[in-house]
């Protein structure tokens, strides 16, 4: 019996827990949705029993569209991480329950029973109270109570999650080979790898409501495409290195860049993935030509864990690349890795903390690129084009994807509005191979913000129509709406810039200004921009207040370094709209960066705020960034 | 066998305290029950006997007994679905309607019994539309039983809730996903595990009317033969003089309850140690 969820969302108080989740389960498969706590995994499970109705989407059980059905007209067997196996009926009568209700004769009832019983290893104890039972056999007696009456589905949410270390091998045992004797199609929820890595024909990562990655065991753990399940799924040593010709470059170290990866600009970002265990040590250079050298490191940790060896290195010639994992510690200034030894190696093979020894890779996966993740915003007009454009610019300049989305007011308009972003999608299929669309029906402020919020996007493109007036009456409605509410930060695409090489990024001293500047430095690093950060002191401007941007200024200097960003620092003096506009012509900026305030409890701009001064009187694309104070 | 405690067996002796204790309850509680018995005594047996033996009497603790039975079972059928609502659904209001359920406890008796005949009495707002037809739930033995459910039930409602409140959701969910509709969930796994806060509720319910006066009085008229519960009937009896028939209509009811709070607490105690097994 195959499973098709397409586009299940679930919604509570607003707030997403099932994200769009489409998947396809096979006939007979043992399928594992492996997330953290409040992934939404368990909410999908209980949306297929029908415990939970789905918001949006459809659920498919064996081509029968069973989305709104009730959960007893389903065909399924649930157990619950609790057992909630029935305490006032024996073992046998719990088993017998399905088969009651399905008005089972008495003789066949009873025999039934017992063989699922005997499947289940719990031969003999039909006549026990659940409350004579140990955790494992209450586990047991509900498998036998979900399997009796032969549902065409088996779904377990957390089902050994209660239970101690010994019996959860023995349940996982048990039902994996029950699970392949009744060729059951089973679906199975936890949060425990080791367990998904054990039963699972497929693994389906989950996280914040998404289902990040689908594959076998062995996909994730080795060839990951997101960078998610590369650090969720096992250790490992995620590296961010540069495209350099067919070469990706670590600092001193270049691996040779796999032929399958899409043409990339040199200098792009690409993240690699290497496993512990998938990494050699040794003290003389690496000579052989099936290992790739990444250089010379210094032991600094040594732990021995049984069967294998972890050892942490810092790698001298890796300085300046950064590290998604391990996770860099505080104050540690060279990149470090992790290796483990394994087997006699490790054994044999004792390194003295401090030693030098040198690191070869067996092998390494390359990461899909993670750029900015950008909302095109557009209408039928020059400023919604102007967004398409100027916000595909940017998604491709920092690797990143991007969706084209149009609202309409009314459902009718949907056919001509799909079409129209369609000629988009074509049109800038050079710039972004993999340009998604979405047409949504409503008022435009509210579907624009609905969207950025389910789709987790990082930045809104929002067109901006030439106007006679300039700053917040310049707005339209709509974007001033979104400028307000968004919690991802606002492109305002108010002209044409042919690449974004040259960034502004305008600050205030203190805490709030450190947002922008981390912002304005992810955008830089991403698209190998070069930033200017500009500070603005009128004559109101306290002595106080001076010093203390000139220490935020080098703060983010340094900050801005360390991620790789050529950047220099600007303190002038004047009115704080036309210092931008004169920093941002001497610059020819292709982006000013600006964090729009929000003050407590109050829309976040005011008709008076910075941010929208720079409407209509900078012809240059304004990024706003939201800072909460 | 019960094994002392370390708590307990450190505590220090004391003759002292407890005289004082023993010196308050003796005239507050223990004296005026003491009484009772000792006045039913006092004319002899068959003195006893004959004034249980008056009709009035014999009518008057069987339709108390009559009113408790239907009082209990009533509110055992309405205290467990109000129950049920209140725990496994959320709706608006729903605090406020569990403040509601629970008044009855805190109103004096004497106001319900009012308040029932404001709104059914003769002149009472619905009352007044019912006289002319010649129905009349006041001064009858329904008004009676409005009386006494009205009273009594928060008392099912307070058995019942918390185990309601403690028993998860996933078991109805198991029955559902088994292919069991709403009803046989119900009565197959949700049922019997609230066997006891039922049982504990509907004899707490039935102890509660046997014992009511206050409502009954007002709602009633004390008709003997018609409306005159046991309480009333010893108001009555007092009234006119007659204490022997007081008494001996007493002294039942005191060990008829007495029986009823042994029952309560012996299954009490034996669900406590049922569940710690």
């Amino acid at each position: 019996m195959s499973i098709i969820l397409t586009n299940l969302t679930k919604r509570y108080n607003e707030h997403l827990v099932v994200n769009r989740v489409s998947l396809d389960i096979h006939d007979g498969e043992l399928f594992v949705l492996l997330g953290g706590s409040g992934s939404g995994k368990s909410t999908v499970l209980r949306m297929i029993a029908g415990l939970t109705t789905p918001d949006e989407g459809t659920i498919e059980l064996d081509g029968r569209d069973v989305t709104y059905l009730a959960p007893q007209a389903r065909g399924i067997g649930f157990v619950f991480q609790n057992y909630s196996i029935f305490r006032h009926m024996t073992v046998l009568e719990n088993v017998e329950f399905g088969l009651r209700i399905r008005k089972i004769k008495n003789n066949d009832r009873r025999r039934r029973a017992e063989e699922m019983l005997d499947l289940v290893g719990l031969a003999g104890l039909g006549t026990r109270y659940p409350l004579q039972l140990s955790g494992g056999q209450q586990q047991r007696v509900a498998l036998a109570r979900a399997l009796v009456y032969q549902p065409a589905v088996l779904l377990l949410d957390e089902p050994f999650g209660a239970l101690d270390v010994k019996i959860r091998a023995q349940l996982r045992a048990s039902l994996k080979e029950i699970q392949r004797q009744l060729n059951l199609t089973t679906i199975l929820v936890t949060h425990d790898q080791e367990e998904a890595f054990e039963l699972a024909d497929r693994i389906g990562v989950m996280d914040t409501g998404r289902l990040i990655e689908v594959g076998t065991s062995e996909t994730l753990y080795y060839q990951p495409d997101t960078e998610f399940t590369a650090t969720f799924i096992g250790g490992g040593n995620v590296l961010v290195g540069r495209k350099e010709h067919e070469w990706i470059r670590l600092g001193t170290a270049a691996l040779p860049l796999p032929a399958d990866i899409v043409a990339m600009d040199d200098g792009a970002p690409i993240r690699i993935l290497f496993r512990p265990e998938r990494t050699l040590l040794q003290t003389e250079p690496f000579q052989a030509r099936d290992v790739h050298a990444l250089g010379q490191g210094v032991v600094i940790e040594q732990i021995f864990a049984g069967a294998m060896q972890r050892i942490v290195l810092e790698m001298e010639g890796l300085r300046g690349v950064r590290a998604v994992a391990p996770r860099a510690v505080y104050g540690q200034s060279v990149t470090r890795i992790e290796v483990i030894q394994t087997g006699a190696r490790a054994a044999e093979r004792n390194y003295a903390l401090g030693q030098k020894v040198w690191v070869g890779l067996r092998d390494f996966h390359v990461l899909e690129p993670a750029g900015l993740k950008v909302l095109l915003c557009v209408s039928q007009d020059p400023s919604g084009s102007l967004a398409a454009e100027m916000g595909s610019l940017l998604a491709q300049a920092t690797h990143g994807s991007a969706t084209l989305l149009h609202v309409v007011a009314r459902s009718e308009l949907v056919a001509p509005a799909r079409a129209y972003l369609e000629t988009l999608r074509r049109a800038y299929a050079s710039r972004i191979p993999a340009l998604e669309v979405r047409v949504r029906v409503g008022t435009s402020a509210a579907q624009i913000l609905l969207e950025a919020q389910e789709g987790h996007y990082e930045v809104i493109a929002l067109g901006q129509r030439a106007s006679a007036e300039t700053g917040y009456r310049g707005l339209g409605s709509a974007a001033r709406q979104v400028l307000e509410q968004a919690e991802a930060p606002v492109l305002l695409a108010q002209s044409q810039r042919a690449s974004f090489k040259q960034l502004l990024i305008c600050t205030r001293g203190g805490e709030p200004g450190k947002t922008d500047v981390a912002f304005g430095g992810r955008v830089a690093r991403r698209a190998d921009a070069a930033a200017t950060v500009l500070y603005v002191q009128t004559d109101q401007t306290t002595l106080e207040e001076q010093k203390r941007a000139a220490r935020h200024l080098l703060q983010a200097e340094a900050a801005l370094s360390v991620q790789g960003v050529r950047s220099k620092i600007k303190i002038l003096d004047g009115g704080i709209a036309e210092s931008i506009l004169r920093q941002a012509d001497a610059d020819d900026a292709d982006l000013i960066i600006i964090g729009a305030q929000a003050p407590r409890g109050r829309p976040r701009l005011r008709w008076q705020n910075l941010a929208t001064q720079l409407v209509g009187s900078a012809a240059r694309p304004v990024l706003v960034v939201p800072m909460n104070e | 066998m019960p094994i002392p405690t370390a708590r307990k067996s450190r505590l220090p002796r004391g003759a002292f305290p407890v005289g004082i204790l023993l010196a308050v309850l003796l005239p507050l509680i223990l004296m005026p029950l003491a009484s009772i018995y000792v006045f039913a005594a006092r004319s002899g047996w068959q003195g006893f006997v004959n004034a249980l033996a008056s009709p009035e009497a014999q009518f008057a603790l069987r339709f108390s007994l009559l009113i408790a039975l239907l009082t209990a079972l009533i509110n055992g059928g309405l205290g467990t679905y109000a129950a049920y609502v209140l725990s496994k659904y959320r709706f608006p209001g729903r605090d406020a309607l569990n403040v509601v359920v629970n008044l009855p406890v805190a109103i004096p008796t004497v106001v319900v019994g009012t308040s029932l005949l404001l709104l059914w009495g003769p002149i009472g707002i619905l009352g007044q539309f019912l006289a002319p037809l010649g129905i009349s739930p006041m001064f009858a033995p329904i008004g009676v039983l409005l009386a006494h459910l009205f009273v009594t039930f928060p008392y099912m409602l307070g058995a019942v809730k918390p185990v309601l409140d403690e028993l998860e959701v996933t078991y109805e969910e198991a029955a559902y996903t088994i292919g069991a509709s709403q009803w046989t969930a119900f009565r197959f796994v949700v049922l019997p595990a609230l066997r006891g806060g039922l049982f504990s509720g509907a004899l707490l319910t039935f102890a509660h009317s046997l014992g009511e006066f206050g409502a009954t009085i007002l709602v009633s008229g004390n008709l003997a033969f018609r409306t005159q519960t046991a309480p009333l009937y010893i108001f009555a009896q007092f009234e006119a003089g007659n204490i022997e028939a007081a008494n001996a209509v007493a002294a039942v009811l005191a060990t008829l309850s007495f029986a009823l709070f042994f029952a309560l607490m012996r299954f009490n105690k034996k669900g406590a140690r049922r569940d710690n097994v």
